[in-house]
């Protein structure tokens, strides 16, 4: 066993691993169950995700290997997290085993992006599987976002520029 | 009978465990590696992950064009700015492959040391005339890309070797397209590829240079001249007629060898019409300064 | 939104404000986020990990078996075979909900590539696996067989004989028959065989539906202890009661002492029901007195349960005034090395081999066959789409032949309210003109495409299905008012993602006037929950649906005889509204909280209620196969799409889905149309790639980089979901289930719409670019 550092959702711990470890088996062996296994080859995107910010399939990665990296998983999102909001909003989730997956592709998708189209967006989700074929609901879902950050954007350009006016 | 996992710190302790291990094999991005230790078909000893391997990650400009470390991932090769300014075939094929999670993890050396004849990124190597650079405790020494892979599931890395970086020259003017067909369901592995380039060559005319994927044991090459004034329906048969005889495909569940060939051809076509319609008339041989290039580039990615 | 109700029937008393609402899922935010449990989040017990070793051959006598390595393997505890099973538990090891027929662990003989033949119990999923890689096995290879219509035709024999379960008690002739790979066979004369009228068309084909899986993205998972005398079990099941009672069979112990809990299923569309991981986690934590949990990975799982392939032969007949007058259908069902639920799948389809139509003699003859393969079970549609292959394919030939227009023929032909279907049941709820006119309508089927005559083809398909709902089945619901004016609903039907917790907590809300979010429903716990038949074959809405009303209805009706004796006014003149109690006479209220603590005089109490809903067929006539009340309800859908056909690649791309199914009455509009889309796209699969390899019985694209589902690129450019609605005079608000109607017609939709774009019919699924350029270029030599 190797004691690897490890920042999941912010926290920070020492875990002891062992060499053949899967990022995915030590992530839900720490309570984080929105990681799950779907296919185990990197196929579905059940796995996933994000280290540093890039998205993983944990089902193909080795724990030692994520020594220092910061994971985040979705369930340590934060509660008023946007894309989460405009998935429950879209109705984004039938039996919902593949959703966090699915919204952590998002999240890396529109930090890269922000200005995504519908192309770019089926392009980023095209390895993650939703067998109950809930894709329309999930790309809209991420359409709202891009369309909700746009709109923030604005509105605090707006609002700032009229701080600056006024003073 | 679990491998033993190595993460040495340098280099010469990497090769040295390449040279003096049972029967080692290197881990590079993993995600090849994971799936046939899960598959039970993996019989190394021994595995040298070179994640902590200074340097192998670098990626960076050079006089001809840009160097990769092993390490770097598919997906830096798809989204760095050097990589989409000086080969965007290269860029465009990386971003094809499997899925941006995989894209993430997987490593430009191990993906062509996998040797899978149906990888995406060796057609774009291949028409871009890739160098790869082999090390072991013995020294570097460097292989063509065109003479890499050299059988079915093999490739020209020695036992004690490994990848260290590929060279890629600069992308040469002139239009260039990957097709990659996959005959079930749209995200799955390819059935055929083709990535062709089309440039000026030596006599003043063009070549079109097209490399293959999944359509024979290997990825495989060919380039044809075709004159500058060909219609697009003609370079694209000089084009068929080149790369029909390299065509042998490997039935599977994605299809027959009559399917495969058929899907070949129309890779093949489809990539040659588009890159040829990308080919400026005025396409000049002679070599540029790079910057001229870029900008070049740059302009007509815009349109 | 299509509401057609040219029925009659009114929906009944909807004005509590939740029925037809669109409210959230009740875990919308938690399934999001993650942060629902599934089976496998739960935190147990310590248990031992399972992993069994599997046969490598299709067809074998197990000579020896030798555990002697396995054991050595550091952290094996135990490692057990199915003969030693066999000696403690006896024939009881051999389960199944039709034929007593499949044993957790192979007995003597080894049926298929992937068959169960050692468990391996470890400390560790780790050691587990080394452990099963350890155990060698020594077969005396028997000859096999893999093709269905080599096992109709006689040796060898998969089974030595028939051993029909005594769940089904129609299936009790079959008992001891021997000699034959035919485990049941349905039969269906309707009317009288006569030649074709002159001036008439027949058209007739060979199908071929290909053996699929189900793939729920969520992996099976069983965990089960032993409680002193009692057997606890956590699975991924659909179908907690039918376990608990198998379960018990299995050990010999009483119903009592089998307590089996579900969770919230990562989808499942039949793969998760019946006897799957639970007898042999049973069977290991009752005998060896331990905790065991079985995890399987996605390649186990795919030998776990598939649907079954199926060849059918069908033809039909349209006289000169293009009214359809014959049909026949000889169907074979390819069930695999075990029956599973496979007779009645042979026979639920066979009713409708002929389609949704007036015909006035149809003949369908449907087998359900053993073959050397992982055995077949329930799937999404039940074995109905496989026969709407072939009938709609036929009836699309038929009219296209007959130079009519396909939507056309098939109106004129279609069975309406009232009308008796050939089977001999009437229709009723099932509007499949309604259906058809929706989806055609959505494609804007009457004005002419562009038809381009280079590479890309166009063209336009529809089809339409018909299924009957599972019958006789029972659903029971408890109900608990809680003080505050919340409820609690007890039910033992399984959320797997169609919606059901969100569904019966509207069904109950509406009589109780109780706003979204107030009725939480229990996960299934037999030791909690009442008995529900299954969840499955969508019966869920129409059966636990009504269960629940009768409950809340009851609740009501206790609320408002409580309120008359607190306002002393007669039951008549009190009325439950949104806020409380109120005297229609003296204007007196009362809410729920007044009203729950004036009656208990305590804080914190409830009110019981509870119901049992029951339906009742007469079982069909076993010389006709017909009956006048072979089902409770019947669904009605359709599909019709807009594709082009890339005549180079072979690849189909579909421009515009229209789908639509008679829901009756949509609960909840909302998850109606998600699950008649989700339901599309999976059909969509089937209809271009989805499709289990075999080679010599062994599975060739058993992982998920081999084998095909739809991704977000498959998906059509538009799909247009419609709800049609004709109240059911029985459902609880008139509503029926949905699941599986849009699945059923989808295949045919796509094949017609490939015949109407290149002119080729194709009669073998699925539409591969290479089934499709191989077709093409047929063609052109
Ligand atoms: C779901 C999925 C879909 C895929 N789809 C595609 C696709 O569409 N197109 C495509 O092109 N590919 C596809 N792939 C394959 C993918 O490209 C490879 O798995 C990946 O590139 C391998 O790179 P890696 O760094 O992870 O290699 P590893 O797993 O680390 O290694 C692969 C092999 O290379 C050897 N190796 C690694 N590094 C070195 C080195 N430096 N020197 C010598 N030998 C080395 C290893 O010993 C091993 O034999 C897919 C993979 C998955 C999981
Ligand atoms: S489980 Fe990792 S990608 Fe499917
Ligand atoms: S919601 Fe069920 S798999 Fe996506």
């Amino acid at each position: 066993m190797t004691p690897i550092d490890l920042t999941v959702n912010g926290e920070r711990r020492t875990v002891p691993v062992g060499d053949d470890d899967l990022l995915l088996d030590v992530l839900r062996e720490l309570g984080h169950t929105s990681v799950r296994e779907g296919c185990g080859v990197g196929a579905c995107g059940a796995c996933t995700v994000l280290a540093d910010g890039h998205s993983v399939s944990s089902c193909l990665a080795r724990a030692v290997r994520y020594d220092g990296v910061a994971i985040t998983t979705a369930d340590g999102l934060p509660t008023d997290d946007d894309v989460v909001e405009e998935f429950v909003a879209a109705r984004a989730m039938q039996c919902g085993y593949c959703i966090p997956g699915f919204v952590l592709m998002g999240h890396e998708l529109l930090a890269e992006n922000p200005d995504a189209t519908a192309a770019e967006i089926d392009a980023h989700l095209e390895g993650n599987i939703c067998r109950c074929g809930t894709y329309l609901e999930i790309r809209t879902a991420l359409q709202n976002v891009v369309a909700r950050r746009r709109h923030d954007d604005m509105a605090r350009r707006r609002h700032d520029d009229m701080a600056k006016e006024s003073a | 009978m679990t491998a033993t996992l190595h993460r040495p710190r340098d280099l010469g302790a990497a090769l040295d465990l390449l040279a003096d291990a049972g029967d080692p094999m290197v881990y590079g991005g993993g995600t090849a590696v994971q799936i046939l230790l899960k598959q039970g078909v993996l019989f190394a000893s021994d595995l040298v992950d070179i994640a902590g391997v200074p340097g192998l990650a670098d990626l960076a400009a050079t006089p001809g064009g840009l160097r990769a470390g092993t390490m770097v991932t598919l997906r830096r090769m798809e989204t760095d700015p050097l990589v989409q300014d000086r080969a965007p075939l290269l860029a465009q094929v990386y971003g094809r492959v499997a899925n941006p999670r995989v894209r993430n993890t997987a490593s430009v050396g191990g993906n062509i040391a996998h040797g899978d004849y149906r990888l995406d990124p060796p057609t774009a190597l291949l028409v871009l005339d890739a160098r790869i650079e082999l090390s072991s405790s013995a020294g570097p020494r460097h292989v063509p890309i065109r003479e890499f892979f050299t059988g079915f599931q093999e490739t020209a890395v020695r036992r004690g070797e490994m990848v260290t970086a590929i060279d890629v020259p600069t992308q040469p003017l002139g239009g260039a397209a990957f097709t990659k067909l996959s005959s079930l369901a749209a995200n799955d592995w390819p059935a055929a590829s083709a990535a062709v380039l089309v440039t000026a060559s030596a006599t003043g005319g063009r070549e079109v240079r097209i490399g293959l994927g999944a359509l024979a044991p290997t990825p495989v090459y060919v380039a044809v001249p075709v004159p500058a004034d060909a219609s697009a329906d003609d370079a694209v048969d000089a084009a068929l007629a080149a790369a029909e005889p390299l065509i042998d495909p490997l039935p599977d569940v994605r299809g027959g060898v009559a399917h495969k060939r058929r899907l070949g051809r129309v890779a093949v076509a489809d990539a040659t019409r588009a890159a040829w319609a990308d080919t400026p008339r005025d396409t000049p041989r002679e070599e540029v300064p790079d910057d001229r290039r870029l900008t070049l580039r740059r302009l007509r990615r815009r349109h | 939104m299509t509401v057609d109700s040219h029925s009659g029937v009114s929906a009944v008393g909807t004005d509590g404000g939740a029925v037809g609402e669109r409210w959230a899922r009740v875990d919308a935010r938690a399934k999001v986020r993650g942060e629902l449990r599934y089976a496998a989040d739960e935190a147990l017990r310590s248990c031992l990990d399972v992993v069994v070793t599997r046969s490598t051959r299709p067809h074998a006598v197990i000579e020896s078996i030798d555990a002697t390595r396995a054991t050595q393997v550091d952290g094996v505890v135990d490692v057990v075979t199915g003969a030693e099973l066999h000696a403690i538990l006896g024939d009881a090891i051999f389960t199944g909900p039709a034929f007593a027929d499949q044993p957790c662990l192979a007995v003597g003989k080894v049926r298929y590539v992937g068959e169960p033949v050692a468990a391996v119990i470890a400390r560790g999923h780790a050691a587990a696996r080394a452990g099963a890689e350890e155990v060698a096995v020594d077969y005396r290879e028997l000859e096999p067989i893999h093709d269905v219509d080599a096992a109709v035709l006689g040796a060898p024999f998969v089974h030595d004989e028939l051993r029909p379960s005594v769940v089904f008690g129609d299936l009790a002739h079959l008992h001891g028959i021997r000699d034959t790979n035919v485990n049941y066979e349905y039969v269906l004369r309707h009317g009288e065989p006569a030649a074709p009228p002159p001036g008439s068309t027949t058209v007739q084909h060979e199908f071929w539906c290909p053996p699929t899986h189900h793939v729920p993205i969520e992996l099976p998972f069983t965990a089960a202890w032993r409680d002193g005398e009692r057997l606890e079990i956590l699975s991924t099941t659909q179908t907690p009661s039918y376990v608990r009672q198998s379960v018990a069979d299995l050990l010999g112990i009483p119903l009592g002492k089998v307590r089996v809990r579900s969770a919230p299923l990562g989808g499942s569309f039949g793969a998760k029901m019946y006897d799957r991981l639970e007898p042999l986690a049973a069977a290991l934590a009752w005998t060896r007195r331990t905790a065991v949990r079985i995890a399987v990975t996605r390649e186990e799982a795919f030998l776990l349960t598939t649907r079954h392939g199926a060849a059918v032969t069908g033809s039909m007949t349209a006289d000169a005034d293009g009214t359809i007058v014959a049909a026949d259908a000889d169907v074979r069902y390819d069930t695999g090395a075990y029956a599973d639920v496979g007779p009645r799948i042979t026979a639920k389809s066979g009713m409708v081999a002929s389609g949704p139509y007036k015909i006035a003699q149809a003949h369908v003859r449907s087998r359900c066959v053993y073959t050397n393969k992982p055995s077949a079970g329930p799937f999404r549609g039940f074995g109905v789409p496989q026969v709407t292959w072939s009938h709609e394919s036929l009836v699309d030939e038929l009219a296209r032949v007959r130079g009519e227009d396909p939507a056309a023929f098939r109106r004129r032909n279609l069975l309406r309210e009232g009308d008796v279907s050939v089977v001999g049941t009437p229709m009723h709820s099932a509007d499949f003109v309604g259906c058809l006119d929706a989806v055609t309508a959505a494609l804007d089927w009457d004005s002419p495409i562009e038809r381009p005559t280079g590479r890309y083809r166009r063209g336009r398909g529809v089809a339409v299905g018909i299924k009957a709902v599972l019958t006789p089945t029972i659903s029971n619901a408890v109900l608990q008012l809680n003080q505050d004016a919340s409820a609690t609903l007890l039910i033992s039907t399984v959320d797997m993602g169609q919606g059901s917790d969100t569904i019966m907590a509207q069904i109950a809300a509406e009589s109780l006037c109780l706003p979204e979010g107030s009725v939480r429903v229990v996960t299934a716990d037999t030791d909690v929950t009442p008995y529900d038949t299954i969840t499955a074959g969508s019966r869920s809405t129409y059966h636990s649906g009504n269960a629940v009303r009768k409950a809340a209805d009851a609740m009501r009706d206790k609320l408002i005889d409580i309120a008359a004796a607190r306002f002393g006014v007669p039951a008549t003149d009190v009325k439950l509204t949104g806020d409380g109690l109120v005297s229609t006479q003296t204007q007196e209220t009362a809410s729920i909280p007044e009203l729950l603590h004036g009656h208990f005089g305590a804080r914190g109490t409830t009110l019981t209620s509870e119901a049992e809903f029951r339906t009742q067929w007469q079982p069909y006539d076993k010389q006709t196969g017909r009956s006048p009340q072979v089902t409770e309800h019947w669904f009605a859908g359709a599909a019709a799409a807009q594709l082009t056909v890339d005549t180079m690649t072979g690849r189909v791309h579909v421009e515009h889905l229209a789908i639509a199914g008679d829901v009756g009455r949509a609960i909840n509009p909302a998850l109606v149309e998600q699950q008649l889309t989700g339901a599309a796209v999976m059909g969509l699969g089937h209809a271009l790639f989805d499709q289990m390899v075999f080679d010599e019985g062994q599975i060739v694209n058993g992982t998920l980089l081999d084998y095909q589902l739809p991704s977000i690129h498959d998906v059509p450019d538009k799909i247009t979901p419609i709800v049609v609605e004709n109240p059911h005079r029985t459902g609880p608000y008139g509503a029926k289930g949905v699941g599986e109607t849009t699945i059923i017609p989808l295949a045919p939709a796509i094949a017609n719409a490939v015949r109407d774009a290149v002119g080729i019919r194709f009669t073998r699924l699925p539409l591969t670019s290479e089934r499709i350029l191989d077709a093409l270029s047929e063609e052109d030599s």
